[in-house]
């Protein structure tokens, strides 16, 4: 095809889904995996415990959980329930496993450093992600069941994920950060065709934690070991 | 015999006269067509003829494993079915609506009913006849009645096959196909030189530019013609719905907007066939509405056309 003719092409053209469609995909999930989403929420509020404890191996331990969580909601919501309805979907699935498994790999090859930051911060930042992005496919949707939790839906695992740049050293750090900025544009462009406006914020929210990862993190983290 | 109108012939006669105001289009007595007959087209070259309405399945099939969605999608199939359509389109880039078609269609056992048409989309032209078989298996169909390059997308090697398929009785009608209005000089070329059986293109009460070359160009040479986006992705509905109907519409045999968009469609005379998509019963009856009754001619096409754009 010619520029013109990809010029003439818009957003709408290359998603094949409706707003009722995404947004049931949220209720189905919860409802296959209920009871399950309650360790879930538990999981997303000890993570900022683990992080006020102020040691290394907590500190890991709170990243591997992240790592969990992006593993999770990148093979179970993207891969096993988006990416029937959408290809960019299962392919951002895959590569949302990649992230865990590198977050998991910072974890055991000295990627978390052990230097002092504003913990309180962090948590404060943490919280207001995890307990307050939820509500937004609700919102949308108009249906409890919908509830978008870390862990489970790719969004709210993304936004809180974020915040994992400030327990990072610097290389790591640049390598985790690409698919947080691609998946934000990606979900925002989506988003905005499928008119899910309050469901847009998601996508900013992600890319202001991306901001404040960096800027929490200690500008001299090194290798800890 | 008392002449009493008793509660039971009231409540009949009163039932009637409701359905009657409720379908009008099922019961007009239309020049050229019975009443409950379905308006039919005959696909040129042949002695077939196939309903003048099918049924889309951009976006609307695409639901994945959504059992409650899935559900609702056969019972819009069903309804389809009943009201007279035959004609389905797919493609495999509306990513599950294959496979959900292929559910609704074991669901009805509907798959003598259909006339099935999908496209193929890759850009690897040797892959013709794998991704029509994928397709097949995905529809549970043991061949389509119609194969379509999608987008003009590899069409050269994709239409070499196609012939060949054709021929080797594989298919029976091949065609290509463009939305939107794109790459309509090339579109031109091809229908020119290639023996196509269809075309499908972008024709609404808005998006007229096939009136002047395409549409003539199909009827000339005896290619069929499918009508895709007849409601422009839905934005007709959004953009007119609130306005009234014109006082002449009844004469044009339009009793909704619904029927306004696509018998405007398909009374032009090279048209085919129009495939509207929708994911509800409720407008799917709207739009085999169209299916039925009488047609406009050409002075109320173009009133039709004078109207929308006067709003």
């Amino acid at each position: 095809m010619s520029g013109a003719d990809w010029l003439s092409y818009s957003l709408q053209d290359f998603v094949m889904f409706g707003p009722q469609v995404f947004l049931r995909l949220f209720v189905r999930i919860n409802q296959d995996l209920w009871p399950w989403q309650l360790l879930a929420v538990i999981t997303a509020i000890f993570i900022p415990q683990l992080i006020l404890r102020q040691n290394i191996a907590a500190r890991r331990l709170a990243v591997g959980l992240m790592a969990l969580a992006w593993i999770v909601s990148g093979y179970g919501f993207l891969v096993g329930y988006f990416g029937p309805i959408s290809w960019p979907a299962a392919w951002f699935g895959w590569a949302f496993v990649a992230q865990g498994l590198l977050l998991a790999a910072a974890v055991f090859a000295g990627g978390i450093h052990n230097s002092r930051f504003s913990v309180g911060e962090f948590a404060v930042l943490w919280l207001i992600a995890v307990c307050g992005l939820p509500w937004l496919a609700i919102a949308d949707s108009g249906q409890w069941h919908a509830v978008a939790l870390f862990g489970l839906a790719p969004g709210t695992t993304a936004a809180a994920g974020a915040l994992a740049l400030a327990l990072m050293t610097k290389t790591w750090r640049w390598l985790y950060l690409p698919l947080l900025v691609l998946w934000s544009l990606f979900s925002a462009a989506l988003l905005w065709v499928l008119q899910t406006w309050w469901l847009l914020v998601t996508p900013v929210a992600t890319l202001l934690l991306v901001g404040a990862g960096f800027w929490l993190s200690p500008r001299t983290a090194q290798n800890p070991d | 015999m008392a002449d009493r109108f008793s509660r039971r012939q009231f409540l009949i006669t009163a039932g009637l006269a409701g359905l009657a105001l409720k379908s009008p289009v099922l019961f007009a007595n239309t020049s050229g067509s019975t009443a409950l007959s379905p308006i039919m087209r005959r696909i040129p070259g042949t002695d077939e003829s196939t309903p003048a309405i099918g049924m889309g399945t951009w976006i609307t099939f695409n639901v994945g494993g959504d059992e409650q969605l899935i559900a609702q999608r056969i019972e819009v199939l069903k309804t389809f079915f009943e009201l007279g359509g035959t004609v389905v389109d797919g493609s495999p880039m509306y990513g599950s609506a294959a496979d959900v078609m292929g559910e609704a269609l074991n669901a009805l056992d509907g798959h003598d009913r259909i006339f099935a048409a999908t496209k193929i989309w890759t850009g690897d032209e040797s892959e013709t006849r794998a991704e029509a078989a994928r397709s097949s298996r995905r529809w549970g169909v043991d061949q389509f009645d119609l194969l379509q390059v999608h987008n003009l997308l590899g069409w050269q090697g994709h239409l070499e096959t196609l012939k060949q398929m054709k021929a080797n009785g594989e298919v029976r009608y091949i065609g290509i196909t463009t939305s939107h209005g794109r790459r309509h000089r090339e579109f031109a070329q091809i229908m020119e030189r290639e023996p196509l059986d269809f075309v499908q293109l972008t024709y609404n009460v808005l998006d007229r530019e096939v009136e002047d070359r395409l549409l003539p160009m199909a009827e000339e040479r005896g290619i069929g013609v499918i009508v895709n986006r007849p409601f422009q992705g839905g934005s007709l509905f959004r953009r007119f719905q609130s306005e009234p109907l014109p006082d002449w519409a009844g004469e044009a045999g339009v009793g909704n907007w619904a029927e306004f968009f696509l018998k405007y469609i398909i009374s032009h005379p090279a048209v085919t066939c129009a495939i509207p998509a929708t994911s509800k019963v409720e407008h799917m009856k709207e739009n085999m509405g169209a299916l039925y009754g009488k047609l406009p001619d050409a002075d109320q096409r173009q009133r039709m056309a004078d109207y929308v754009r006067s709003l």
